[in-house]
């Protein structure tokens, strides 16, 4: 026992460097992994429970003008299997803010002591003005002041005290508030959700809809509510749906209908792809550790094989000394392990609260005891396992052919000398390069984790990398996703506005190369609501399978919707709008991730056959000659027609917040990298330094410079990484597309396509093996220090 | 005669000292040595003398702690980390006791890179004179294997070729034989005889008898300093036993 504690204790002094770099690299996998476990557990299970808590209920209908709410509440709390129904009362409208306009009408909501069921006290919660921790409920609010999101700062960039301005009418008659300060909502709080919820007074709200009742049909806001319907256990919410649409009048008033588990959805979708990318990341970092720790044990054990003969010579038995290895590194994996979970604690705080101007609400951050635990027990029985693979040769060879070291050096060499016919010969030209591809070629198997993880590193960093090149600097490929058709300038006219003149206007900035008109109505699909984009030129549509909708019976439906529906091309649905119903034929499927994906496409024929048409329905869709002038042009519109006109560009205001935080995931992802580069190219060049000074003595005493032996010596790091990069590129170019579509899909974007370009696609591989080749320099410098006295007989 | 030979290489005042803890250790004591070009010195000494380290300050191996060291009237013991490594791969060859080729070069290779790095020649210049060295050193049947799969003497052979490539003014040997068989031994000490008589110099550090009489001038090292030094006519075979007598007596008188 004392001399097993004895050996481990000088094993670990001797090997402290590297244990050190096997415990950071487990460090920091163990912390990715936990991360990824908490900020997950925390978001989903948040979310839930906070809309349970607020009573969001499991179907939400979003109202307009409904004459009766009374009657219309008692209809729907009279079917069977709706437990309750309460309303949330909310004014409709457009809004701006900070020089940016809406892409979609926010929700006024009142905030008093108590509405119909649920007080809407309780229903929120509200921020510090840092967003970093919750703050005490205000007593009230004033009749000028607003409270908005959280994910206002990232979408619009509003914090307390900005203005945001509400048009309530046409002739100006807006209505100006200003930015209290910050709630949480769990409920369309995310920045991935267009519709914004911005509390007020009880007074605001009242004053907001006299201006409406006052103004008629000059109204630009609408008064409206949310229904939360409760559903009996064991009823499905499409069934329900189904029951509310057939028989109560809610659809008459529906502008949109969603389940908790669609809200949910929405709500973590940002967190959950990106939770998904780490967690894709973390698996990569376990790899990598694993495989630099099996390297280690390797080298660790050639280097000691005489030492272990000579142990065994005073009675040591093999599987004691593996015994003792696994001590030593077990002690370095299960501290970084250990350290990694403790630590993954704030680190997801803090994420938490770096991600609530996106996700909008602020996770709790608790221990996920037990799946921490699974990650704990993998983590330690896969090092434990390749600890055992590693160490297994120790049991199997005498003390004096270890102290003659004939298993180590001897095999080594049989298999260099079967290498070295097809190693190329020295040259003159290229000295340097030459005997750096000369000690790579035969010393293989020292470079081995090197090449392995910038295999994996460039792989997952060409993942992350194409995932930011669809995206793109302005979100263009997010957009595109979600546009059920391309554009380059959206104007929807309201109220009064002839449409030919507000052309005029787009004509006096830029010709207009090609325009399409898009609505998008609500419908219900075999009984279930859906939103349905209604275009005048159906061949818009991005069709993935069959053809587009050019007849006036046929529909085109995402994957999503299919799938949801048991449809395909060629079946019959049952579509209902506002003016009736009818069977249309699925001609094709198409891309459009709104609604995650559940939506369907119509041409405009076939809408007005069961649909009423309505001209401020129809957004005019642009194609310009001059894109340039689309900021100028929006300008004009909004100043000349204020509230009777909608411009909107292929952009959201929450796609920034996206952008800025793929970014920043995209840069920890490279740091992490250049870390785990750092701590391999430290662990396997020194090792390689220790067993070459022979070597460089030699290279010195016959005139070879420090710099050329350095630069040789980073050359090699360079040489392996390129070929592990290339490995990784290669593996990127043929997989990230088909994994990276299938998360995708998750959000209901089924038209993931990188398109990257050669530079694109070649930068993750050149910059890991740069960052090889440069810590290899930086290691080398101890050649300088280097002196001869090794090749010293006396 | 010595008196028309032209110094080489000189040692001025050279001291070493290591620390051992709190101790420091004195290996060389001030030594002032001169080395004659186109002479086969000898420096012999007892273990621990300090006839390597003498060597190794002498080749610019090693730092000097005081004293200097010049080479052809420049001081070298002042040079660069860079200028130093010109000068060894220009005008010196070193060959060690450990034969010390790089183990992954094969021997043709390792006299290769020492021939391109010396920079004196074109590619297929070094190609040849190397190809000619190792004929020369007898190992041109070896020449393609590794230094693990060749004997002692063919290895050392090849680091004497390695050495000889650049067309070194000094040939410093550390102890060149003292891994060698018997036969092996014979056979570098005959190299080492061949290259001096066409006129190389060299500098060579050994305890064994049979390798000093190959010198015409061997220095006894003791404690740090220079105590003796004997002069002797060129190496000849016929009178090797006549010249292993007189070296023994003298060295006898210096109680070896």
């Amino acid at each position: 026992m004392l001399e097993n504690q004895m050996i481990i204790r000088a094993g670990m002094k001797r090997h402290k460097g590297t244990l050190f770099g096997i415990g950071v690299l487990l460090f920091l996998t163990a912390l990715s992994l936990t991360v990824v476990l908490m900020t997950a557990f925390a978001g989903n299970s948040y979310i839930r429970e906070e809309m349970g808590r607020a009573g969001f209920g499991d179907l939400t209908a979003w109202t307009a003008d409904v004459p009766d709410m009374e009657f219309l509440l008692e209809s729907i709390r009279k079917q069977e299997g709706v437990e309750d129904a309460t309303v949330q009362r909310l004014i409709f409208s457009e809004y701006e803010a900070n020089g940016v306009e809406s892409d979609s009408e926010g929700q006024l909501i009142p905030w008093i002591s108590a509405e119909i069921g649920i007080p809407t006290r309780s229903r929120y919660r509200f921020f510090e003005n840092s967003l970093s921790e919750y703050a005490k409920a205000p007593e009230e609010i004033g009749e000028q002041e607003v409270y908005v999101s959280s994910s206002m700062k990232s979408m619009m960039d509003l914090e307390p005290g900005d203005a945001i301005t509400f048009p309530i009418a046409r002739s100006g008659r807006n209505i100006s508030l200003t930015v209290a300060g910050y709630y949480e909502d769990p409920f369309m709080g995310s920045s991935m959700i267009g519709m914004k919820g911005f509390l007020i007074s009880e007074k605001t709200y009242e004053k907001i809809l006299s201006i409406i009742e006052e103004s008629g049909m000059d109204a630009l806001a609408r008064n409206g509510s949310m229904i939360h319907i409760e559903t009996a256990e064991g009823i499905t919410v499409s069934e329900m749906n189904r029951v509310l649409t057939t028989n109560t009048p809610l659809s008459m008033y529906t502008e949109f209908i969603h389940s908790a588990e669609t809200i949910a959805g929405f709500m973590v979708v940002l967190q959950n792809a990106f939770s998904a990318l780490f967690a894709a990341f973390a698996v990569v970092l376990l790899g990598a550790a694993l495989a630099v720790m099996g390297h280690s044990i390797s080298g660790l054990v050639e280097q000691e094989w005489k030492n272990f003969g000579i142990l065994k010579t005073i009675g040591f038995t093999g599987k004691q000394l593996a015994g003792q290895v696994m001590m030593q590194y077990m002690a370095a994996v299960g501290s970084g392990v250990v350290l990694g979970m403790l630590l993954a604690v704030p680190v997801s705080g803090q994420i938490s609260r770096l991600m609530v101007t996106t996700t909008g609400v602020l996770f709790p951050i608790c221990f996920p005891i037990l799946p921490s635990m699974g990650v704990l027990t993998i983590l330690l029985l896969l090092s434990a396992g390749f600890c055992v693979l590693c160490l297994g040769r120790l049991g199997r060879i005498s003390p004096m052919a270890a102290i003659r070291r004939e298993a180590g050096d001897q095999g080594n060499l049989r298999k260099h000398m079967e290498y070295k016919r097809r190693i190329p010969a020295i040259r003159a030209k290229g000295l340097t390069f030459h005997l750096a591809l000369r000690q790579v070629l035969t010393g293989r198997r020292r470079y081995i984790s090197a090449c392995l993880v910038a295999a994996m590193l460039v792989f997952f960093a060409s993942l992350a990398g194409r995932i930011n090149g669809w995206l793109g600097v302005d979100g263009k490929g997010m957009m595109d996703a979600f546009n059920p058709a391309d554009l380059d300038l959206g104007v929807q006219v309201l109220g009064k506005l002839p449409a030919q003149e507000m052309e005029q206007v787009v004509l006096s900035y830029t010709d207009i190369t090609d325009s399409y008109m898009l609505a998008m109505p609500s419908v219900s699909v075999n009984g279930t609501n859906y939103t349905a984009n209604v275009i005048t030129e159906p061949e818009r549509f991005h069709i993935s399978a069959g053809q587009t909708c050019r007849e006036k019976d046929e529909v085109v439906l995402t994957e999503v919707l299919a799938a949801d529906l048991g449809a395909e091309v060629g079946d019959l649905v049952t579509v209902r709008g506002n003016k009736g119903s009818r069977e249309f034929r699925v001609s094709g499927i198409y891309h459009c991730a709104n609604d995650m994906g559940a939506n369907l496409g119509m041409s405009r024929e076939g809408y007005l056959s069961i649909g009423e048409d309505d001209s401020r329905l129809w957004c005019y869709h642009y194609f310009l000659s001059d894109t340039s002038r689309k900021q100028a042009l929006t300008e004009e519109l909004e100043q000349t027609y204020g509230g009777d006109v909608h411009v909107h560009e292929n952009s959201w205001p929450g796609l920034f917040g996206i952008i800025s935080a793929m970014h920043l995931l995209i840069f920890f992802l490279y740091g992490v990298s250049a870390v785990f580069v750092c701590i391999v190219t430290g662990m396997a060049g020194a090792r390689i330094l220790d067993t070459e000074r022979k070597d460089i003595g030699i290279y010195k005493s016959i005139g070879c410079s420090v710099e050329m032996l350095r630069l040789s010596f980073a050359l090699r790091f360079g040489l392996v990484s390129a070929v592990g990069a290339a490995i990784g590129t290669l593996a990127a170019v043929c997989f990230t597309d088909v994994i990276v579509s299938s998360v995708m899909r998750l959000a209901g974007i089924s038209n993931f396509a990188s398109g990257n370009t050669p530079g694109s696609i070649l930068f993750p591989g050149l910059t890991v093996t740069f960052l090889f080749l440069g810590f290899a320099w930086l290691l080398a410098g101890r050649i300088r220090k280097e002196d001869m006295n090794v090749l010293t007989a006396e | 005669m010595r008196g028309v030979k032209n110094v080489i290489l000189q040692g001025e005042k050279i001291t070493r000292t290591f620390h051992q803890g709190k101790t420091e250790i004195k290996v060389l004591d001030g030594i002032d040595i001169k080395i004659f070009e186109k002479d086969f010195t000898v420096i012999m000494g007892p273990s621990g003398a300090g006839k390597s380290t003498l060597l190794y300050m002498l080749g610019g191996m090693d730092h000097i702690t005081g004293g200097r060291v010049l080479y052809r009237d420049k001081e070298i013991s002042s040079f660069s980390e860079k200028r130093m490594g010109r000068l060894r791969a220009e005008e010196f060859g070193f060959v060690f006791q450990q034969t010390h080729l790089v183990s992954s070069l094969t021997l043709l290779e390792n006299v290769l890179v020492a021939g391109y790095v010396s920079k004196k020649d074109s590619a297929e210049k070094v190609r040849e004179r190397a190809e000619n060295l190792l004929r020369q050193m007898d190992v041109e049947e070896a020449k393609n294997r590794l230094p693990s799969q060749v004997s002692g003497g063919e290895a050392q052979r090849a680091a004497i070729a390695r050495a000889m490539i650049g067309k070194p003014g000094l040939l410093f040997a550390d102890e060149p034989t003292g891994a060698l068989n018997q036969a092996n031994t014979r056979e570098v000490l005959g190299l080492l005889t061949d290259l001096n008589r066409k006129g190389q110099s060299i500098l060579m550090v050994t305890h064994d008898l049979r390798a000093a009489v190959r010198g015409n001038r061997i220095l006894y090292l003791e404690d740090g300093k220079i105590c003796d030094e004997l002069a002797l006519e060129p190496y000849n075979e016929m009178e090797e036993k006549q010249r292993e007598r007189d070296v023994s007596q003298w060295l006898s008188g210096l109680r070896w």
